[in-house]
């Protein structure tokens, strides 16, 4: 059974899930399976329904209502509704037919003035609609009823001049009926306009507005945005393309019937919300457009040539339209609700019966006192100082929540200052060569503070990886850090699926979605070296210069990673199976290493990571508070070596002078303490420790 | 058929039986830290039960019975077995219930007379005494299955079977009033009827002779124990630890909680305790995490201190607390003596005091 949750948890990709709904585009996957399943139906039950030619002529069709279901598209988005859309497809269709056949204009002509045309109907809706703040709704049936009385006027004078007419230019018949290899005119000029249109509403500033106006019109007029323009042109853009396709109507049939356009705005619209543009405003894409309109041509076609009444066919489609609308708010609604079910997805992770630490138990972990006697830096006026650090003034520097870095004076550190102001949670931290400060910001980044206090970012991204779903390019909890001899900077990042605060998340989840990237400060470059780590923490340059020892701290491991020399790219584990998690790794006096072990595992969590499926169900119906954690409140130092020697351990029994610790830096025979949940800093008097001993002079070859 | 769909339906959900909402602790249960500053009259260590006459107040230490003299305790009694609970009877007499498997009944309390014993029916886990009307002595018998010292393993198990006994100490029969209690500890009579708490249904109950069970206090957030007879009116009722959401959720996954029961330490269980904190080991939920050197108090309580002070219709009126950061927790009995109000906290094994009035005082009564 075991075996199984094993076998499950490592090649069955249940994470992804979250992640592939969590994408924007997974709000037109209903519409996209809608289409597929109309399609499928209608060619098993109709004999040719996808042949060449069909499709040709479905796609001539999809074209010229495609262009007004944008047009609606867009007065939608930007949080209206555009009625007048039948009205201004038959104005529009009288409007080219009498320019071509009465006042006998040139094609080129006939284009132009159906387009103003087409702009100018569409400038009423919006001039009173944007400027006068109609209400949409009530303005365009208003509209729809005016044009609608104009046209009906107009045909009644000119029906028969025009229908007399016969025009015959190769540039109109072009228009109507001509194709290029096969794909009709009209289908190009609409697919030029999709992509114009793709491109406007998500790459272009115009674009933004009118989406950022449907979803919150107060907002959008607070932040700057010409509100009442940018609504008025929409309208004027709804009519404009209204008259593109009433263009390659006119084109294509060359009447003007009095039934001309009547009843299209109930099929756009629901071609509109078919697509799964939201009727509220605010949310909707070129995409859903064109899905919608395919569905309805389709819908309606298939019905036609089964041949199903006209009354029975408007009836199919408002009940289609209705189940649409249900499932859109639904679906709205629900899928952020939806993905915060099944994100989280944790993942089986064994860790054999830990070493013992009872006292009498024997063994390196054995508990002890030690750590009771440390003395205390800045008690109560520093927050949160995760790593420690002194330069070679032997100043010391730590991180705050505040987002500062802090540094206290030698050689009481009572006196202390803001040496730097970031702006997120500095983590590990490193002086180079040049004295430089390299520190890494949860959630922005690596980040370099020169000596004189100029504070650069070094780096926020990396490399994408090809097969991730999640965007994993961005650095997101960058966590500890070491300098190669020849300034290469690997850094671990914990996580790529969660943020800085939810590390309990991800140990909950225990799946190895770390990895360590290199920063090369040289070249400008940054790449991700490993991946697949479960929390990577601690970093520290081995004493070969060539790799890194790293600890992972929900394997409760360290392992080594070669990057140069003859071993590059091998992983070898140097420490498993720790009583508890590691964190920061650094340089001893001694040429051995110190290790922070930040919290201590206990056997109901081990259980627990064995058990994917509740752990699963505990983060469904726990609150994070409830949930079972990692026990960070207690831990301890130890002293190893890369032969994976535990040498030594220190323990606070009782954890009340300095709770927690994640990381430890030794300093002319001291050993300074630093504890992301502290209000302190501890430290602490070694014995038989090298009084001299700066770590980074050491490591620059200065001492 | 229908149930059983349902159940999975739940269990699939998190609705119904499968849900896992505890209530808070508010009004009459709001926290305060009375209980957490109640003065420390004697460490004892193997404290278990308390009795009072009105005036003098015994204590169950082990196998050995106290009597508190001034602030001095003085050996009044000692046996052969742990007490497990005990009582005084109105004629002078006593009964003790040892080791949970028997009951003895006294006559005076004086060193010497061996008294009568009853052991039937099965007696098992014996936890709390008192006098029923007609010289009949109530006891609440938590488990058949665990002894009195394993009641996590009961809770684990998902024990319910709990039972309230009448012994007849003229006659010496030994009725079984009520069956298949989840829990019962803590029993005090109740004009004819028994109030017994029933811990793992974190309720109070009311049981007649006839056997009837009434309910008078439930959806408790706490597990309810010994409940002993207020002056004036109303009782003392004792919670000897917490709910939280998590054991709820550990209660109802089976897989977990065999695994758990079969591979880990009791002591490092998902499960209430007396005490907590004393090894890392322990299980830590997501509000106990140190933050700038402090627990927060309303962390979920792996141990909790709560005496209750109910009226006469068993409704809770104000309550005293040792909260989640504190230390006097797992508070098993509470009895009026004098004009102070006395405690046992299990967990570190204190004997506490506390004035009536400065009670009355904290809480603006």
């Amino acid at each position: 059974m075991e075996a199984f949750v094993r076998f499950k948890s490592k090649y069955w990709p249940d994470h992804l899930l979250g992640e592939i709904l969590s994408k924007r585009w997974t709000e037109t996957a209903i519409p996209v399976i809608v289409l597929l399943i109309v399609a499928f139906a209608l060619s098993r039950s109709i004999d040719g329904f996808l042949s060449p030619v069909a499709l040709a002529d479905q796609a001539r069709q999809a074209g010229e209502i495609g262009f007004i279901v944008l047009g609606m598209g867009l007065v939608v988005i930007v949080g209206g509704i555009d009625l007048s859309v039948g009205s201004m497809w038959a104005l529009a269709d009288f409007c080219a037919l009498y320019c071509l056949d009465v006042l006998h204009l040139p094609v080129a002509a006939v284009i132009i003035v159906t387009l103003l045309f087409g702009a100018l109907l569409g400038a009423v809706n919006g001039f009173l609609i944007g400027y006068l703040r109609l209400r949409a709704f009530i303005t365009t049936l208003i509209t729809l009823i005016i044009y609608r009385s104009a046209y009906d006027l107009l045909i009644q004078e000119h029906s028969n001049e025009i229908a007399a007419a016969f025009p015959d230019f190769p540039s109109w018949n072009f228009i109507g009926g001509g194709d290029v290899f096969g794909v009709p005119s009209v289908a190009i000029a609409y697919a030029i306009v999709a992509i114009f249109g793709h491109v406007f509403l998500t790459r272009l500033r115009p674009g933004w507005h009118i989406t950022a106006i449907g979803g919150s019109r107060r907002s959008a007029y607070n932040s700057g945005i010409a509100v009442r323009r940018t609504i008025a042109l929409c309208y004027v853009a709804s009519g404009v393309l209204t008259a593109t396709g009433a263009l390659f109507f006119a084109a294509r049939l060359g009447t003007v019937g009095g039934d001309v356009g009547v009843g299209l705005e109930v099929t756009v619209l629901t071609a509109v919300v078919l697509g799964g543009i939201s009727l509220g405003g605010g949310k909707g894409s070129v995409a859903k457009a064109l899905v919608g309109t395919l569905i309805v041509l389709l819908v309606t076609n298939g019905l036609t040539t089964l041949s199903v009444r006209g009354g029975y066919q408007r009836m199919t489609l408002a009940a289609i339209l209705l189940v649409a609308a249900i499932i859109d708010i639904r679906w709205l609604k629900n899928r952020m609700r939806i993905i915060s079910k099944v994100y989280v997805t944790p993942a089986y992770n064994y860790l054999p019966p830990p070493p013992p630490t009872e006292i009498g138990a024997g063994g390196p972990f054995e508990q002890n006192d030690k750590l009771r006697d440390v003395s205390l830096i800045g008690l109560g006026r520093i927050e949160a100082p995760e790593d420690v650090i002194l330069d070679r003034h032997d100043n010391l520097y730590a991180g705050s929540r505040h987002g500062d870095i802090i540094r206290f004076f030698a050689p009481d550190y009572e006196r202390m200052e803001v040496f730097a102001h970031i702006g997120g949670q500095p983590l590990g931290m490193a002086f180079d060569k040049q004295d430089n400060l390299y520190c890494c910001i949860g959630g922005m980044g690596l980040y370099r503070i020169a000596p004189d206090r100029t504070v650069a970012k070094a780096t926020d991204e990396t490399n994408r990886s090809w097969l991730s779903v999640n965007d994993d390019s961005r650095l997101r909890l960058a966590d500890d850090l070491d300098i190669a001899p020849d300034g290469r900077i690997f850094f671990s990042e914990a996580t790529v699926r969660y943020e800085m605060h939810e590390w309990p998340v991800e140990g909950h989840e225990a799946r190895g979605n770390g990895r360590i990237v290199c920063y090369d400060p040289n070249r400008g470059t940054t790449r991700t070296v490993l991946r697949g780590l479960k929390f990577p923490n601690g970093i520290c340059i081995a004493s070969d210069g060539q790799s890194i020892l790293f600890a992972e701290t929900f394997r409760c491991s360290v392992s080594r990673y070669w990057y140069d020399g003859p071993k590059a790219g091998k992983v070898e584990t140097v420490l498993d199976n720790l009583p508890g998690y590691p964190d920061n790794i650094n340089l001893a006096s001694d040429g051995n290493y110190w290790l922070a072990i930040v919290g201590m595992r206990c056997p109901a969590l081990d259980l627990a990571w064995r058990m994917p499926g509740f752990r699963n169900r505990m983060s469904k119906r726990l609150p994070l508070d409830e949930w079972l954690f990692p026990n960070i409140n207690t831990g301890c130092v130890v002293k190893f070596n890369e032969k994976g020697e535990i040498l030594e351990s220190f323990w606070d029994l009782h954890g009340a002078n300095h709770p927690m610790i994640t990381s430890m830096r030794e300093h002319r025979g001291f050993l300074y303490l630093g504890g992301i949940a502290n209000n302190r800093i501890g430290r602490y008097k070694l014995a038989n420790a090298d009084p001299d001993f700066v770590q980074y002079d050491k490591r620059w070859g200065r001492a | 058929m229908i149930g059983a769909i349902r159940r999975t339906v739940d269990q699939l959900l998190g609705r119904g039986e499968a849900s896992i909402t505890v209530p808070t602790l508010d009004g009459a249960l709001k926290p305060n830290q009375i209980l957490e500053h109640a003065e420390i009259v004697a460490e004892l260590p193997h404290a278990e039960d308390l009795a009072s006459d009105g005036a003098t107040l015994y204590v169950a230490d082990g196998p050995s019975l106290r009597r508190l003299a001034g602030d001095a305790l003085t050996e009044a009694w000692r046996f052969d077995r742990p007490i497990t609970a005990f009582c005084l009877l109105a004629s002078g007499g006593l009964a003790v219930a040892l080791d949970g498997k028997e009951v003895r009944v006294f006559d005076a309390i004086a060193g010497g007379d061996s008294g009568r014993s009853f052991t039937g029916p099965d007696m098992t886990a014996v936890n709390a005494l008192a006098e029923g009307p007609d010289g009949t002595v109530l006891a609440t018998d938590g488990s058949l299955e665990q002894p009195y010292a394993r009641w996590a393993h009961d809770l684990m198990s998902r024990g319910a079977t709990g039972r309230l006994l009448a012994i007849d100490t003229r006659s010496g029969a030994v009725n079984v009033r009520a069956s298949a209690l989840g829990y019962a500890f803590g029993v005090v009579s109740s004009n004819g009827d028994a109030l017994v708490s029933e811990s793992w249904r974190h309720r109070l109950v009311f049981i007649s002779p006839q056997g009837a069970v009434r309910p008078a206090l439930g959806e408790l957030p706490v597990y309810p124990s010994r409940i002993s007879r207020a002056e004036g009116g109303g009782y003392w009722l004792t919670a000897f630890t917490g709910r939280t959401q998590l054991v709820e959720f550990v209660l109802r996954e089976n897989a977990y909680r065999r695994r758990m029961m079969a591979e880990i330490a009791p002591e490092h269980w998902i499960v209430p305790r007396l005490r907590s904190g004393q090894s890392f080991k322990e299980p830590m939920q997501g509000a106990h995490l140190k933050t700038m050197g402090v627990v927060k108090p309303w962390a979920p309580p792996r141990s909790y201190g709560l005496i209750v002070r109910l009226n006469a219709a068993a409704q809770p009126v104000y309550s005293l607390h040792s909260r989640v950061d504190g230390e006097n927790h797992g508070v098993v009995a509470a009895v009026e003596a004098g004009d102070s109000l006395y405690a046992i906290a299990k967990g570190p094994g204190r004997l506490l005091r506390l004035p009536l009035a400065k009670i009355r005082e904290e809480l603006r009564l």
